[in-house]
């Protein structure tokens, strides 16, 4: 029995049980390598679930719907080790409580599905650890080093370039798992500190405070870079501040439950290199 | 409607030179809300302030902008002025044109525009000021005082002789301090350990003061007038309570041969030990790492010996809690290592010493009985060399100050040596001799004149042995030549340092420290007592290298800042407390781990059947500094803080 057909069955009994009383998963997309969230209430329906190298999407991001954990109930979710952590930071920032959160973990490989053992968040703290050990993505790392590699007034230019492309459409924050502020930031207008208007000064603003509140708390899912309908590379933006935050501080988001934010907290040994 | 007076200083020279008010009046006079402006050479005098009240009381103005200097400096001032004028005292801002403007450009033009633009942001701002009452919170009228030397003691005497509770910490396991340690005092040469046992003994005797020896400060929590602290009160391994102080326990000990702390590793101690015959309180304490019973589990003779069974080898270290109002830090100095200095050969000859060295060898309790012998071989030197700023005021190997007691008490040893060795010789190198204060100078005199003390101005450049003498190399400046003394002994006086983890400890307890650890004053001329943190307060060579007289004199001071604050039960504090949005607030905890002050709890926010619909920050006024610090963590700008709220500080950076 494959993975797949194995979390089916799974899933079923969990429902049927009253375990949980809804499984996010995958389910078929409008193309064959495109996956889409599937949300699924009876045993029968878990028929619909998919799970294959298309399943990239971080599902975490659901879990945040008004009042769906509220009742104390359980639900399972599809994650990666990416999402995983997304639960860890949730969990510490007391968005939910991970005793509710019933796992389906797997990783992609080479466009190959692998099962990963455990159930609740803080099973999986073997597999983050050897994800931190591994480092940030050697992928990300290159293209981000291109980056490095330009004078700073090269590197504005660039970021103008991009930014001048948004749009305001706020794809990235509603797709990301971090973003559950029921009221944002762009969205206060007494004072109105960013402006709507998709100008470059603007998108600059939401651009750059929206990578601050993701310093220390995104955990690459990638999920704003695919989902930004102008293609701005978000990833390079979010990869930097996670390396800072793992060069100065040794911090790597969403490790475990009791993490605390790495903004808020100081160590007698944290470095202040910028300080005077 | 708001009606905004604005009034333009010119501190005499210190901003008219640079600012052209005229031209900034002008232009501040056409700004929308703007009732008034004037210009005035010193509004903080007495007839301008008349002005600014006058102006608020004709004009029924809403909100006040002076044009000064900063808000440090007169911002109370202006705000006693509008109180008394019937505006509420927070409808004022300062506008910062001295500090931030005129003392630091050149070009008046450009100065006078910023001048401008900086008066510009603050009228906008105090269109959006809102009244604020000032919060009452209850004084704990119970002080600390960390450190029991001679300035803790006294800070503790004077504090608890005006009848208020104190608690005095200590961490070594005697209180007495360095002072226990020295032989004579200068100017006078009196006996420091009978001039300070009687406050010793008063200390712990004193019905308001609570000793706890042997203890730390580990966390304090809290701020004026109601500071939460954690001490650490050590194992002694001796029930405090019925121990009689005998000292049985001592003498049968069979680990004796441990170099003394006290005695400055001259004389040995056991591994069960008081520090030195009066000990306050004399209890001892079994040194965990030397005590062989620690280290194998046989031994504890000291346990059978004891007659009462006061020896508890099960103790473990406890933590108490203790609510105070108010802190002393006395937390002393230490002496610096002078081993950096090679060519004097500390470390490497045994009878190089320093100055608290010679102190345990002329005391009469030291090792010597109070005779001069010298370490190596225990015979009277005939020839001491002493050498002065041994790390003081050098820049290149020791620290940049001086450290104020080194020429006192140098004159003090030669004294000393004279009156104990009367055919001895005495050499002391010298940069200069620093002896201000009262009697200092003719103290200096009489050693020269009536003991003979031989000073040469010069440095030493180098030390050795030879022939069972220490060949001490320098030059006589005055003379211009280089002189060579064969000495018997050396003695070093080295600088004053801050304790080894004064920097540590001054982040626990939150007050600054300078580069090389002392503790900073709020104030270095007008509030050396107190620090930045409202509350705390400094006694004694934890701030800079201080004598006797100015510790005591430090201590009796911050006890007098201490009893002006104890003399209310309650405290007036400021109102710029920051508030949360329940509405709005996510509920991340962000602010509640960023706080310093522990001032953030969490609130439910129930419907009317008392279910929890939200759990949402909540800011506790009476813990709250101001401090922003949440502000600017919170994601979603669900907590804004009074006097400077979210509105006003955006008015005022778009005006600018």
């Amino acid at each position: 029995m494959g993975i797949q057909e194995q979390y089916r069955s799974e899933a079923a009994g969990l429902l049927s049980s009253g375990a949980v009383k809804l499984v996010i998963g995958f389910g078929e997309g409008s193309t064959v390598e495109r996956r889409r969230p599937v949300f699924v209430r009876t045993p029968a329906e878990t028929e619909r679930l998919v799970l294959d190298g298309g399943c990239v999407a971080n599902l975490s991001t659901y879990l945040l719907t008004e009042g769906l954990l509220s009742d104390g109930k359980s639900v399972a979710v599809f994650l990666k080790p990416d999402g995983i952590r997304s639960i860890n930071i949730l969990a510490a920032e007391a968005q939910l409580n991970p005793e509710q959160v019933v796992i389906f973990g797997f990783d992609i490989e080479e466009g190959q599905v692998r099962a990963l053992e455990g159930r609740k968040a803080s099973d999986f703290a073997p597999v983050i650890g050897v994800a931190k050990a591994a480092g940030l993505s050697a992928e990300l790392q290159k293209e981000a080093e291109l980056l490095d590699q330009i004078s700073a007034a090269e590197r504005f230019e660039y970021w103008k370039d991009q930014f001048s492309k948004c749009i305001k459409c706020y794809a990235c924050r509603q797709v990301c798992p971090m973003c559950y502020c029921r009221r944002c930031i762009v969205d206060v207008n007494q004072p109105q500190w960013v402006n709507t208007s998709s100008h470059t000064l603007g998108n600059f603003e939401w651009n750059i405070v929206r990578a601050f509140h993701l310093a220390g708390r995104c955990v690459a899912c990638g999920g704003c870079d695919r989902s930004c309908p102008v293609n701005i590379p978000l990833r390079l933006i979010n990869h930097r501040m996670a390396k800072e935050v793992l060069d100065a501080f040794d911090y790597y988001a969403g490790e475990c439950a009791e993490q605390k934010p790495v903004l808020a907290t100081f160590r007698q040994d944290d470095p202040e290199t910028f300080i005077l | 409607m708001a009606k905004i007076g604005v009034f333009v200083c010119h501190c005499g020279e210190n901003i008219a030179s640079m600012v052209d008010t005229a031209n900034l009046v002008a232009a501040i006079s056409e700004h929308p809300g703007v009732e008034i402006c004037l210009e005035y050479k010193y509004f903080c005098s007495d007839p301008g302030q008349e002005t600014v009240k006058r102006a608020v009381r004709e004009h029924n103005l809403t909100g006040v902008v002076v044009a000064a200097c900063s808000p440090r400096m007169h911002e109370q001032t202006f705000r006693k002025a509008c109180a008394e004028a019937g505006l509420n005292p927070y409808m004022l801002e300062l506008a910062n044109i001295r500090e931030q403007c005129s003392w630091v450009h050149t070009d008046k033009e450009e100065a006078t525009e910023k001048a401008i633009e900086i008066t510009r942001s603050l009228v906008e701002k105090v269109k959006r000021n809102n009244k604020l009452y000032p919060i009452s919170v209850p004084v704990t009228r119970r002080a600390m005082v960390i450190g029991g030397g001679i300035a803790g003691i006294q800070a503790a005497l004077d504090i608890a002789s005006a009848g208020r509770e104190v608690v005095l910490v200590e961490r070594e396991p005697s209180i007495g301090g360095h002072m226990s340690q020295i032989s004579e005092t200068f100017p006078t040469l009196d006996c420091s350990q009978c001039i300070l046992t009687p406050r010793m003994v008063e200390a712990v005797q004193h019905p308001n003061i609570t000793v706890m020896t042997y203890s730390e400060v580990e966390e304090v929590d809290g701020y004026i007038g109601n500071f939460t602290v954690k001490v650490r009160r050590k194992a002694r391994y001796v029930r405090m309570e019925t121990c009689t102080g005998c000292g049985d326990c001592i003498q049968k000990c069979p680990v004796k041969k441990i170099p003394s702390e006290f005695e400055c590793g001259l004389g040995n101690r056991s591994a069960i030990y008081t520090p030195f015959a009066q000990a306050v309180p004399n209890v001892p304490v079994i040194d965990r790492s030397r005590c062989t019973y620690f280290k194998n589990g046989k031994c504890a003779i000291c346990k059978k010996t004891c007659q009462i069974d006061s020896i508890d080898f099960d103790q473990q270290d406890t933590i108490e809690t203790i609510e105070v109002g108010a802190i002393v830090v006395a937390t002393g100095f230490q002496v610096q290592n002078t081993s950096l200095y090679g060519e004097y050969g500390y470390g490497r000859y045994k009878d190089v010493i320093t100055g608290l060295h010679f102190e345990r060898l002329a005391s009469a309790s030291g090792p010597t009985a109070g005779k001069i012998l010298r370490p190596s071989d225990g015979k009277q030197p005939e020839t001491v060399v002493f050498i002065q700023c041994a790390g003081s005021r050098d820049v290149s190997k020791g620290v940049r100050y001086c450290s104020k007691i080194c020429c006192m008490y140098t004159a003090k040893h030669a004294m000393l040596y004279a009156h104990k060795v009367h055919d001895g010789d005495t050499k002391i190198f010298y940069m200069d001799i620093r002896a201000a204060g009262k009697g200092y100078d003719e103290f200096t005199r009489r050693a020269i004149e009536e003991d003979h003390a031989g000073y040469v101005r010069g440095r030493v450049s180098k030390l050795y042995e030879e022939n069972g003498k220490l060949i001490v190399r320098g030059v006589d400046m005055l003379l211009g030549r280089p002189v060579e003394v064969a000495a018997d002994m050396v003695v070093l006086a080295t600088a004053m340092v801050p304790q080894p983890d004064a920097k540590e400890f001054a982040k626990i307890i939150g007050i600054g420290y300078d580069e090389y650890g002392f503790f900073n004053e709020a104030h270095l001329k007008l509030r050396p007592v107190e620090t930045a943190t409202a509350g705390i307060y400094l006694a004694g060579a934890c701030q800079s290298p201080k004598d006797i007289p100015d510790s005591v004199s430090q201590a009796s001071a911050a006890a007098a800042k201490i009893l002006g604050l104890f003399s209310r039960e309650h405290l007036e504090r400021e109102p710029v407390v920051a508030t949360v949005s329940d509405s709005t607030c996510a509920g991340c905890w962000g602010c509640a781990t960023a706080c310093p002050y522990n001032a953030i709890d969490q609130r439910d926010i129930t419907d009317r059947n008392g279910n929890v619909i939200k759990r949402v920050a909540s800011v506790n006024p009476g813990l709250c500094q101001g401090c922003g610090t949440c502000v600017s963590f919170c994601r979603s700008n669900s907590i804004d803080l009074a006097g400077f709220t979210e509105k006003q500080i955006f008015a005022e950076v778009m005006a600018l």
